[in-house]
């Protein structure tokens, strides 16, 4: 029989009349399988024996069949036989063959009837050589191909497995009858094989189906169970979903120990449950809802509201569920934060603690510290300037020492104050309209003692015509003197000292000063640290006992809260100049809120001067400090501008109002300034009166005005009106 | 012309004993308190022109010597210099607010204190000594 060739009755082939098509069920756990490969996991337990074992069996019992089950590959997973195919017993005994088609007695190994039927998606009906026939159903779901199900016509006198030869003895024939025994076997008809091909195709599909929803089943409810249990095991965050209103649909334990109502208590009420009642009146809730739809998430910190109405901090999380573009609901997650917040407000209490302490402390040393400064100063003075007579000149000189040493320590312990206020951000400047000429030439006759007893020269070149700038008068002296000072200290014995201003290049809109000495330089690596708080460098240090090295760190400070920068340019032996820029005065700047287009195109910006005289002959300047502040009740706060001393001179008797207002808004103005000054009550007995109250209406134009034009006018008409005061006067 | 009267309100016997010394050499008559009750006691005996006064007293503070002082109809009128250790920041603005005509902080400046002590007494001084803009 080996010499036989192999040979295969082909039978026919044909697509069952239900092709299996996938539910939305079964893409589902195809799609979890990985969408096109199931995994093979998923292929045993489908095709798993032992439950098929029952339904195939029915089936192999009801037609007489013997029934296997194969994997895609045509691997026999189990067979159902009430018979043994005599052939494959045959075929078996003779080459001791156990795998392959369990009923056909070619030799294809695989079975090319699995192969076949998987191929087409169809049943494949074939006959062996003794004419016994077998159907071929291939199992498939939409793509997936997981196997097959061959069932066989058997002799079905022998439900048992028989060696040949016992059949053969039982036949009581030989091998050769047995073969010709199975030639007589009636062959069942194709319509029958059809049929029977039909039911296993339907009854296979079923139950692959079957199986295929149970398996689903059991991992969803897996995968939810597990689900479930990690929500519901969180217990320090409250997990809860919300529909697309608000409404809860699911809370879990976190939820209910957190937020303290019970699930039962809260599915499907509004989740504005846990908000305050601010909250709530300020449509909190529906806002963050708002932000999370927009968005995707809101996240928000604050108090929220427990079962037991007791609130606590909260952070919390809503992220919007979408479905297919399609908002679903929300997930929440909301944490209680109250204790890191405490921990929070207790570090930065305490941290706001040190600051506070440290400028207490720093506040009453430098306190401490004045008294006793103020005795020496005042005992130094009086002895230097001759109140208990006159001194020989080395007491004079000697007291001159104990005085510049007293001046030392007062402005180190200035410095140790603004120190602090850096630290705790309390340095500030207070910019008003500024004249550098008259200031440089005052912080120079203020340093003058110093320089003339090092014998050093100091100079000034103010360009003509500066415009004024917007700064703090004593913090602009405080740095001029400090850059100053440092000059004094390192030029050398009949060096010079030169300030300098201009018209800043670089920086638009800034004036550029500076203080240059003919002192010993400073080093490329010093320029760097030179700004830096008590930096000082330590080759010059010798040259003097220079203080806390803090000069320049709060000039450095006290630049940059002007605006401005502060550098130096040096080289050794030819001295260093310090450089620093302050913002120039801008009358576009300060009424940019009056200047605006619409003002401007209706004609709404008007100039008024008030001229201010006093009972008696001179006005004294306090007074006029007390009629500024009348006339800043005058104005409209965030409408009109009263301008600072527009003058060189002073006291100056003019005061300027820009006022966005036109010729009738000026009545009401004047009206007013006119009622306050009546009402002026001082402590002394003069009393400003309204010399005169000038329109100075600006340009009306319309069109496109720019705003620096029109600044510009406003300036022009100032300078006239105070110079034909001036002239009037003179 | 009768020499003007000045009271120092201060607690630092140091201070009293240099400052005394350096206004007696200009002329004035210079009385002396330490404490804030014998102040208001020896402005209402003495009336003095003018009063330069210290913040940090024993007795009520320097503050609460300005409020009284601004509510006695004899010593209402008396000019109030404070110089005081204290940080001009934060005292300036309430000593002028409470009636001070000028705050100094300790050490003072000996030339411009004086402007600002003729100047509290009505004595002719250049506008421009104590004009701070």
């Amino acid at each position: 029989m080996t010499s036989e060739a192999p040979r295969r009755v082909d039978a026919g082939q044909y697509l069952p009349p239900a092709t299996p098509l996938l539910s939305h069920r079964d893409s589902g756990l195809l799609h979890e399988s990985g969408n096109t490969e199931v995994s093979a996991t998923l292929r045993t337990e489908l095709l798993d024996f032992d439950a098929w074992s029952e339904i195939l069996t029915m089936y192999g019992r009801t037609l007489r069949v013997a029934v296997a089950l194969t994997d895609s590959q045509g691997q026999v997973l189990g067979k159902c036989h009430n018979a043994q195919p005599v052939w494959r017993l045959v075929r078996d005994a003779a080459r001791g063959w156990s795998s392959g088609c369990p009923f056909c007695i070619t030799t294809c190994v695989p079975c090319t009837a699995v192969a076949e039927a998987l191929r087409t998606g169809g049943v494949v009906m074939m006959r062996d050589r003794a004419g016994l026939a077998h159907v071929t159903v291939p199992l498939l779901l939409g793509e997936q191909r997981f196997g097959a199900i061959i069932a066989g016509q058997v002799f079905d006198r022998y439900p048992e497995p028989l060696s040949l030869r016992r059949v053969a003895k039982d036949f009581g024939v030989s091998a050769q009858r047995l073969w010709e025994l199975a030639r007589e076997q009636r062959p069942v008809s194709n319509t029958i094989l059809r049929a029977s091909g039909d039911l296993l195709f339907a009854l296979g599909h079923a139950f692959l189906r079957q199986r295929y929803g149970a398996i689903l089943e059991a991992k969803l409810a897996e995968t939810n169970g597990r689900f479930r249990l990690l929500v519901e095991g969180v217990r320090d965050y409250a997990l809860f979903t919300m529909d697309s209103t608000g409404r809860v649909t699911s809370w879990n334990g976190g939820a209910e120990r957190l937020l303290g109502y019970v699930a039962a208590e809260i599915m499907g009420q509004n989740f504005s449950y846990i908000f305050t009642r601010d909250d709530i009146q300020n449509r909190v809730p529906e806002k963050q809802l708002h932000k999370a739809l927009e968005v995707g998430r809101a996240e928000d910190e604050g108090w929220r509201v427990r079962g037991n109405r007791k609130q606590f901090w909260a952070n919390v999380n809503i992220t919007a569920l979408e479905d297919a573009g399609l908002a679903r609901g929300f997930a929440v997650i909301v944490q209680d934060v109250t204790e890191q917040r405490k921990i929070a407000t207790v570090l930065e209490e305490a941290r706001q603690e040190r600051e506070c302490l440290q400028e207490k402390l720093l506040s009453h040393v430098s306190h401490e510290l004045r008294t006793p400064l103020t005795a020496i100063y005042l005992f130094t003075t009086n002895l230097l300037d001759g109140v208990f007579g006159d001194l020989t000149p080395d007491q004079h000189e000697h007291l001159r020492f104990a005085l510049d040493n007293v001046k030392q320590l007062k402005s180190m312990v200035s410095d140790l104050l603004d120190i602090t206020r850096v630290d705790t951000h309390k340095l500030t400047v207070e910019p008003q309209h500024l004249s550098l000429t008259k200031l440089i030439d005052d912080v120079l006759s203020t340093c003058l003692t110093n320089a003339t007893v090092k014998n050093i020269s100091l100079r000034s070149h103010v360009a003509p015509g500066l415009p004024f700038i917007w700064a703090d008068p004593a913090r602009v002296r405080q740095i001029l003197i400090n850059l100053i000072d440092n000059g004094i200290k390192f030029a050398p014995a009949s060096g010079t000292v030169t300030v300098q201003t201009r018209t800043s290049a670089e920086d638009e809109g800034f004036l550029c000063l500076s203080v240059s000495d003919t002192g010993c330089g400073i080093s490329p690596e010093n320029r760097e640290i030179i700004f830096d708080r008590l930096s000082q460098v330590k080759s010059t240090a010798e040259a003097s006992r220079s203080g806390l090295g803090l000069g320049l760190f709060i000039s450095k400070e006290l630049v940059s809260r002007h605006g401005g920068r502060i550098w130096v340019e040096s080289e050794l032996e030819h001295g260093s100049t310090f450089y620093f820029t302050l913002p120039v005065f801008s009358l576009a700047k300060l009424c940019a809120h009056v200047f605006t287009a619409p003002n401007l195109e209706a004609g709404c910006v008007t100039l008024i001067a008030v001229d201010v005289a006093a009972v008696e002959v001179v006005v004294q300047a306090d007074i006029l400090l007390e009629t500024r502040k009348v006339l800043e009740r005058c104005i409209r706060p965030g409408q009109d501008v009263l301008l600072p001393s527009m003058s060189d001179a002073e006291p100056v008797e003019t005061f300027f109002i820009v006022a966005g207002t036109d010729a009738k808004g000026f009545e009401v103005i004047a009206s007013r300034i006119v009622r306050e000054l009546q009402n002026f009550d001082s402590a002394s007995r003069l009393k400003p009166v309204i010399s005169s109250m000038t329109l100075l209406v600006a340009p009306g134009q319309s069109g496109e005005v720019q705003i620096s034009e029109v600044a510009a006018r406003v300036e022009q008409l100032v300078q006239a009106h105070l110079l034909g005061k001036e002239n009037s006067n003179g | 012309m009768d020499e003007k009267k000045i009271l120092i309100i201060d607690d630092d016997q140091h201070l009293l004993l240099g400052l005394t010394a350096r206004l007696k050499a200009k002329g004035y008559r210079v009385i002396c308190a330490a404490d804030g009750v014998s102040a208001i006691a020896v402005a209402r005996k003495e009336v003095p022109h003018l009063v330069i006064l210290d913040l940090g007293l024993p007795a009520g503070g320097g503050f609460c010597v300005l409020e009284r002082m601004r509510d006695l109809a004899d010593l209402v009128a008396i000019p109030v210099i404070v110089l005081s250790a204290r940080d001009p920041a934060d005292n300036e603005k309430r000593a002028l607010d409470a009636g001070a005509v000028a705050f100094f902080q300790k050490p003072p400046d000996n030339h411009e204190f004086l402007s600002a002590i003729r100047h509290a007494l009505g004595e002719t001084v250049a506008l421009s000594t104590f004009l701070k803009t």
